[in-house]
């Protein structure tokens, strides 16, 4: 361990002296520095669709009205790229971007993010604050990802932040406030209706007196807060740009809140007669979030709870049914606390050098710090002798490289070339106590002290390290400025795969066709734009695998009595696999972008095909010979085919008048192709259901599955028996008929019996448009999502409906009419999840008032999620579709109640 | 150029650092450096398992293990839908039933928790062979002796719910190498295991604080052996569906250079646990209070700890009704409870009741600390013991219908809604020592009646003749929630037959039930693999 100690300071030694020996000789030669923008094929106006394949999401194509995280700035712009709602928590909410679908089983399907050059993740990501980010490049196609090799499979977003302009000192205030109110709640039975069903039905029943509406009870009206101020200034030679941001709300369940303070700091500066650039930024976030303990927990009470109880305390305590065991009281159910508070601080430096007219080199390095704190508390009303926990998370991520950069023009030829050294460490430490047995539930998480003990396995603390270097090619060469080639490949070595597996290669190569400079579409007035490109090429993953899998670990199991005295043993907690290797991605595109009249008619169209193999998946391997029953492996594969629509379309183009709408439209078609083969000698499969079913009373385990992983199918596709209608059960009451699919005489509700492939959870279409119009100073814009051709299964129907938890567990208005009596799980309750969401309506004015010192004036006013189009019958359609998690597709008693945000928003700049 | 050698350079420098080392996890040169760490990270760590705190993880304590398939499978126990809760998709009807199927989630997880402890035994002991230059031969002999006798331990559960099993012996990835042999090669393989290895085994108390707390000793060897010889009639059957079983008097085993029958044999092993000092409590209940480390009639117990250990002990919280969770300061699940049959044999309803009803069930008006337990509309809380069926969705006694699981002192202090108890789990126990005696006397032909009447006497009820149908009365009412029933059954020819409320199924008649099916799952991974007689393995079929 001293030696690598020793290797990475010569590493950074050696950095140092690379840069300073570039600077050194750079002196010699007197040419000016020169700014080497990126020539993007063609420039269109920037308030116009999101098209061609390198999509780029200027400012002005960012969402509008309230925009509470960078993530939700992108979020319905891009053809291809869902921003996955998880419906739950505020900031969480974010924490999901599919570019494609899903492309991998395990891990890994979140896209790389880079700031500004550096690699970062997606909560990095969230915690800029969308004012500072001038704009987001997403990279899709292989041919572009593969420059980031091992990474990119799932991939890229480039975020670029703001930077000073070199003009003359800027100041410019942003602020939105806002509040935001529950636009659906569950129609449960009251208290009269309650006890009216109870009598009726000749139930005993606890009355209470009281005549709540739990869900009412834990919502409030939410607010948000959100103010940023940035100034910047400089010169030609050096220029600055600093912004300080921040948003505080109020969510609609009470006492759960969130905060984002963020501060950022750029500065650039020219040095050496204009040859050697020098960048510099820091950016440091501290976000809070009192995340829900428990959703389900809570929401399953809220709906659930006898209503003749009384939300609030009764004498010293909460009122509740002690038959249903599956909830709580709300009440202190609001009182569990979990919450997060998050620090990053993250720095950059980038040194460019001309060297000479045709030869560049740049190094950067970078450091990032991350902390989170999660604190966690369940009071003793909650949990008997109650529980405190404080964890922390560290990562530090350091980043260092250096590129040549090259390029040439003569005749008709250009040519230009790249070539990058890559190092990154990634450290992960972590720490985290828990204690039970609470003297004063006063304490909350304060004062862990107050836990008289603190169980064995509550305590303990890890540290994981990575590293990854690479090296990178690219070349792209133009004749007649308009055929393009270009080629890529990068090599990345890792610590984490198997000794043997150490380097993945991944090349690419794609061309491009100009055509509009074609001499045959040059004079022709109604195309003014049209291209053609193609592309093919491999990326990596290795999403699913954390540090040292390759290695048998000993850990801590337990505590046996030794000798009289309890003592920790070692042993191995899972199996490891010495031969983990990349999961590779290959992906084929096609596509060309369409102008027309002068780009008043805008398409993009691009057609994707790829193919993940060697797919790392947990894989089931036999019990005897291993001691555990999975292995992280790579064998199976899954395929990603998918259309791309995007249309821009400018109807009315005026000075005082202008119609922008813009429709991108995709279709993905994903598959499993296979799960099994054998490895190094061993058969191994993979399961078709990983343990996704119904919670809540009745609900453990039996015959539950809902979703499944089947081969030859899309992931996460629904097998279910099949519900022939509802018939009487010949007790009076109510039953799912369910038909005997396999006619062999017997309804078997197992894995193996009476079920059927009834749909998939991931839609097979999803829709983004966005409809703007201005008249002289007013402008409105509409933006719509929508996704189609998948389901979604309505557990939380299912579960208030039934009539055999009554009056136990409050139900739904409609459940004692239709008397239904059943739990079982069939396609009854598997509704389409179709639904066109209007996300936004934004109505602005800017003010004619310019003078000395203001220099624009603008008001909005705002309504976010304005109204659903569903046939779904539940709260939302919006559950989790897209990640495949234990939540996909189904709709069980955790929805977090639909809200809508009124807001008004003032932009002054000075 | 210069400056593409030195990008050349600089990626030669990045390449040469992609090796880490773990610092929150050790390599197994680091683990094992001395005799002691040899002992605790190969036969020691082995005893994190005997107990659990997840489902199926454990040999009892935690729900879907071993000792639900011992239990609720039988005429003992049953957990009832009552309306919504315990349907959990028909999983405790079905076991009620017998309607089990290959692919019960929970058997397969029973199957890898026990091939688990297995596979880390073989584990253990070719570590201990590796690192053997650090041990005394003494050292040496012993620790590989204790380990393979916690293995026979594992085996005894697998041969005795899966019949024909994989036989693991050393580490081996190959799977061809672990193939199925037929359960009484397996049973073999087991009796000579622990003979071999008995004499090797501490000598002391397991159950009791100090060297051998929760080890496998010679006792707890001495027991098994004891259980193996009286169901070698079962044990030694290669196919229990063709209507014909060995004759126990038939078959003979090697003790100590003599010559025995199943009957004499399982008598000698009763003898020597025995003869190690064990005693009948004077009080029944003393085995399960809270501190019950000083029982002298326990003799191997899951160690209990809230503070130091993960085991847990579900049973009391599944059992009982939210309310009286409530007065007891904990929660409760409002599940398990006794068949009728079971309330019956202990004579409830009747003028004579056994003693050992009171120990082994809440029934009627229940009183906590004296005081009625009552639910929210003012009610006393009733448990009505006859109104026990495994349907109770359209019964007026929904919540309170049957009696209640008691045995066990509560721990008011408990953890984890009363799942974490400082009551140490009775796995093996004197009594049944004395009953397994009685009754291989009785099968040998010989008189029982002084082993049955001493357990009798000790909770004060008279003697009885020691017929075999006493016996297996006896062992039902002593043994009560100790995860015997479903063993003994079978060992009498009723476990496939109607009992209780339940109807056997003619299908049932062949008697294929009295082993579960192989896992499917295993079927599918291991392809030498063959399911058990009687049992359909359907392969899923998507289209």
């Amino acid at each position: 361990m001293i030696g690598r100690n020793i290797i990475s300071k010569a590493l950074l030694c050696s950095l140092f002296l690379i840069v300073s020996a570039g600077s050194v000789s750079a002196q010699n030669r007197h040419k000016r520095y020169q700014k080497t923008p990126k020539q993007p094929i063609f420039q269109v106006k920037d308030t116009l669709p999101v098209i061609g394949s390198m999509a780029k999401l200027g400012e002005k194509q960012m969402n509008k009205g309230l925009v509470n995280s960078a993530l939700s700035a992108m979020s319905g712009r891009v053809v291809g790229v869902n921003v996955v709602a998880g419906g739950q928590d505020r900031m969480a909410m974010l924490a999901s971007v599919r570019v494609r679908g899903t492309t991998s089983l395990t891990g890994g399907n979140d896209p790389l993010v880079i700031i500004d050059g550096v690699s970062s993740d997606l909560s990095t990501l969230s915690t800029i604050y969308p004012a500072d980010i001038e704009s987001f490049t997403i990279l899709k196609n292989a041919s572009e990802t593969s420059k980031y090799g091992s990474r990119g499979a799932s991939g890229v977003i480039v975020v670029k932040t703001k930077r000073g302009g070199g003009g003359a000192f800027q100041i410019a205030y942003d602020g939105t406030i806002g509040f935001e109110k529950v636009s659906k709640r569950l129609q449960m039975l009251n208290a009269k209706e309650y006890i009216q069903a109870a009598k009726a039905l000749g139930l005993v029943y606890n009355d209470q007196g009281f005549d709540t509406d739990f869900q009412k009870e834990i919502t409030q009206t939410g607010f948000v807060n959100n103010h940023h101020v940035a100034f910047s200034g400089g010169n030609e030679k050096s220029n600055y740009r600093a912004s300080l941001g921040y948003m505080r709300g109020e969510t609609v369940i009470k006492d759960k809140n969130y905060s984002n303070f963020t501060a950022k700091l750029d500065i650039s500066q020219l040095a050496f007669d204009e040859k050697l650039k020098i960048d510099f930024g820091v950016f440091g976030a501290s976000q809070k979030d009192d995340k829900l303990y428990n959703s389900q927990m809570l929401f399953y009470s809220s709906a659930a709870m006898n209503p003749t109880l009384s939300f609030n305390k009764v004498g010293d305590g909460w009122q509740r049914n002690s038959n249903s065991s599956q909830i709580a009281a709300p009440a202190p159910l609001l009182l569990e606390r979990n919450d997060e508070q998050n620090l990053s601080f993250n720095t950059h430096l980038q040194l460019s050098l001309q060297l000479s007219h045709d030869l560049q080199l740049s190094a950067l390095g970078s450091y990032s710090y991350a902390s989170t704190e999660n604190a966690r508390f369940a009071p003793t009303w909650v949990w008997a002798q109650g529980m405190a926990y404080r964890g922390e998370n560290k990562s530090e991520d350091l980043l260092g490289n250096i590129s040549l950069n090259w390029k040439r023009q003569w005749n008709i030829h250009r040519i230009e070339a790249t070539a990058l050294a890559e190092y990154q460490q990634n450290k992960r430490s972590a720490f985290w106590t828990e204690v039970k047995g609470l003297a004063n539930n006063a304490f909350g998480y304060n004062n862990l002290a107050a836990g008289v003990a603190r169980p064995y396995g509550g305590t303990g603390s890890n540290y994981t390290s990575s590293s990854l270097s690479s090296v990178m090619l690219t070349a792209t060469y133009t004749l007649l400025d308009r055929y393009t080639v270009n080629l890529t490949t990068r090599a990345d070595g890792s610590s984490m795969v198997g000794d043997d597996h150490t380097w993945g290669f991944f090349p690419s190569v794609s061309a491009t066709w100009d055509m509009k400079k074609e001499r045959f579409l040059r004079d022709v007035k109604a195309i003014s734009l049209l291209d053609l490109r193609m592309g093919y090429g491999r990326s990596g993953n290795l999403g699913a695998i954390s540090s040292y899998l390759t290695m048998k670990q000993f850990m801590p199991v337990g505590v046996v009595s030794y000798n009289g005295s309890p003592t920790v043993t070692l042993g191995t907690l899972r199996n490891s696999n010495p031969d983990l290797r990349w999961e590779t991605r290959s992906t084929f595109n096609i596509g060309t972008d369409l102008g027309l009249f002068n780009n008043r008619l805008l398409l993009t169209a691009e057609y994707y095909y790829s193919k993940t193999t060697g797919m790392l998946y947990e894989y089931d391997v036999p019990v005897p010979t291993f001691a555990f029953d999975k292995l992280l492996a790579n064998i199976g594969s899954m395929s990603n085919s998918g259309f791309e629509l995007g249309i821009g379309l400018v109807p009315i183009s005026r000075k005082d008048m202008e119609l922008n709408i813009n429709v991108n439209m995709s279709w993905q078609k994903n598959k499993l192709l296979s799960l099994s083969g054998n490895y190094r000698g061993r058969e191994m499969t993979a399961p078709t259901i990983t343990n996704r079913e119904m919670n809540g009373a009745g609900f453990h385990g039996g015959d539950n599955h809902i979703l499944y992983q089947i081969v030859g199918q899309p992931l996460g596709v629904f097998y279910l028996p099949h519900c022939k209608g509802i018939v009487d059960n010949g007790h009076g009451h109510y039953k799912y008929d369910i038909a005997d699919l396999n006619n062999d005489g017997v309804i078997d509700l197992s894995d193996h019996g009476d079920r059927y492939i009834a749909g998939q959870a991931t839609p097979k279409m999803t829709l983004g448009s966005n409809i703007s119009f201005r008249y002289k100073d007013f402008d409105i814009s509409l933006q719509m999502n929508g996704a189609f051709g998948h389901k979604v299964f309505n557990g939380t129907t299912l579960s208030y409906l039934n009539m055999s938890n009554f009056p136990d567990y409050n139900v739904l208005k409609e459940a004692p009419g239709r008397n239904i009596v059943d739990q079982n799980v069939t396609d009854y309750w598997l509704e389409s999840g179709n639904y066109l969401n209007f996300d936004y309506l934004t109505i602005g004015w800017n003010t004619p008032i310019k003078n000395k010192y203001i220099t624009a004036l603008r008001f909005s006013f705002n309504i976010n999620n304005l109204a659903t189009i569903t046939s779904y019958s539940g709260l939302t359609p919006m559950v989790n579709s897209y990640v495949f998690d234990s939540t996909m597709g189904i709709d069980d008693k955790r929805t977090y109640f639909p809200y809508r945000t009124y807001s008004i928003g003032v932009s002054i700049k000075f | 150029m210069r400056y593409a050698y030195l990008l050349l350079f600089t990626t030669f420098m990045f390449a040469s650092c992609l090796d880490e080392s773990p610092k929150s996890s050790l390599d197994d040169q680091q683990v094992y450096t001395s005799a002691k760490d040899v002992y605790l990270n190969t036969v020691a760590n082995l005893y994190n398992y005997i107990g659990g705190d997840a489902d199926s993880q454990g040999l009892q304590g935690t729900y879907k293990g071993v000792y639900d398939y011992n239990t609720f499978t039988t005429d003992e126990a049953m957990i009832p839908i009552r309306g919504g809760d315990w349907y959990d998709g028909g999983f405790w009807e079905n076991l009620y039933l017998h309607r089990w199927k290959a692919d019960d989630a929970a058997l397969y997880e029973t199957w890898k928790y026990l091939y688990k402890v297995v596979v880390f035994s073989n584990e253990a002991l070719s570590t201990i062979d590796k690192y053997k230059h650090l041990l005394t031969e003494d050292q040496y002999k012993h620790y590989q002796a204790e380990a393979r006798a916690v293995r026979s331990l594992y085996y005894f559960y697998l041969m005795d719910m899966f019949g024909n099993i994989p036989l693991a012996t050393t580490v081996n990835e190959n799977v061809q190498n672990n193939d199925q042999k037929s359960r009484p090669e397996v049973y073999k393989f087991i009796v000579k295991e622990l003979q071999e290895t008995e004499p090797l085994l501490p000598e002391g108390h397991s159950n009791q604080e100090g060297i051998y707390y929760g080890r496998v000793t010679r006792s707890v060897a001495n027991f098994l052996l004891a259980k193996l010889m009286l169901n070698a009639e079962v044990y030694s059957d290669s196919d229990w569906t063709d209507n014909q079983q060995p004759d126990g008097s038939q078959i003979i085993f090697n003790i100590d250079g003599q010559q025995l029958n199943a009957w004499q044999a399982c008598k000698v092993y009763c003898d020597k646990v025995t003869a190690d000092g064990f005693n009948l409590s004077a009080d029944y209940l003393n085995n399960f209070t809270v501190h019950n480390e000083t029982s002298m009639e326990n003799i191997f117990v899951i160690p209990m700890d809230k503070l130091i250990y993960r085991n847990q002990f579900q049973y009391l919280f599944r059992s009982r009704h939210y309310a009286h969770g409530g007065a007891v300061g904990t929660s409760s699940e409002n599940g398990a409870c006794a068949t009728v049959s079971t309330v019956r044999t202990f004579g409830y309803g009747s003028s004579n009741v056994d003693k050992r009803y009171a120990y082994n069930f809440y029934s009627d008006t229940v009183r906590v600390d004296g005081k009625i337990v009552r639910l929210e509309n003012g009610d006393p809380l009733i448990y009505h013991p006859l109104a026990a069926e495994i349907n109770l969705t359209n019964s007026p006694y929904i919540k309170t219908a049957g009696a209640r699981m008691a045995k066990y002192e509560v721990d008011r202090n408990a953890y984890n809604d009363g799942k974490s108890p400082d009551n140490d789990i009775v796995l093996f126990r004197y009594a049944d020592v004395l009953l397994m005696k009685a009754e291989a006397e009785v099968r040998n032909g010989e008189s029982g009646d002084v082993e049955m009447n001493k357990v009798r006497s000790r909770s004060g009820m008279g003697n009885k003749s020691a017929t075999l149908d006493n016996i297996l009365s006896e062992r039902l009412m002593e043994l009560m929630w100790e995860g015997w029933r479903r063993n003994d059954l079978i060992r009498f020819g009723r476990f496939h037959q109607s009992y209780d409320q339940r109807t056997a199924p003619q299908s049932e008649a062949d008697r294929h039930t009295i082993v579960f099916p192989i896992p499917s799952r295993i079927l599918e991974l291991n392809k030498n693999m063959k399911q058990n007689k009687g049992y359909k393995t359907t392969t899923p079929d998507f289209n």
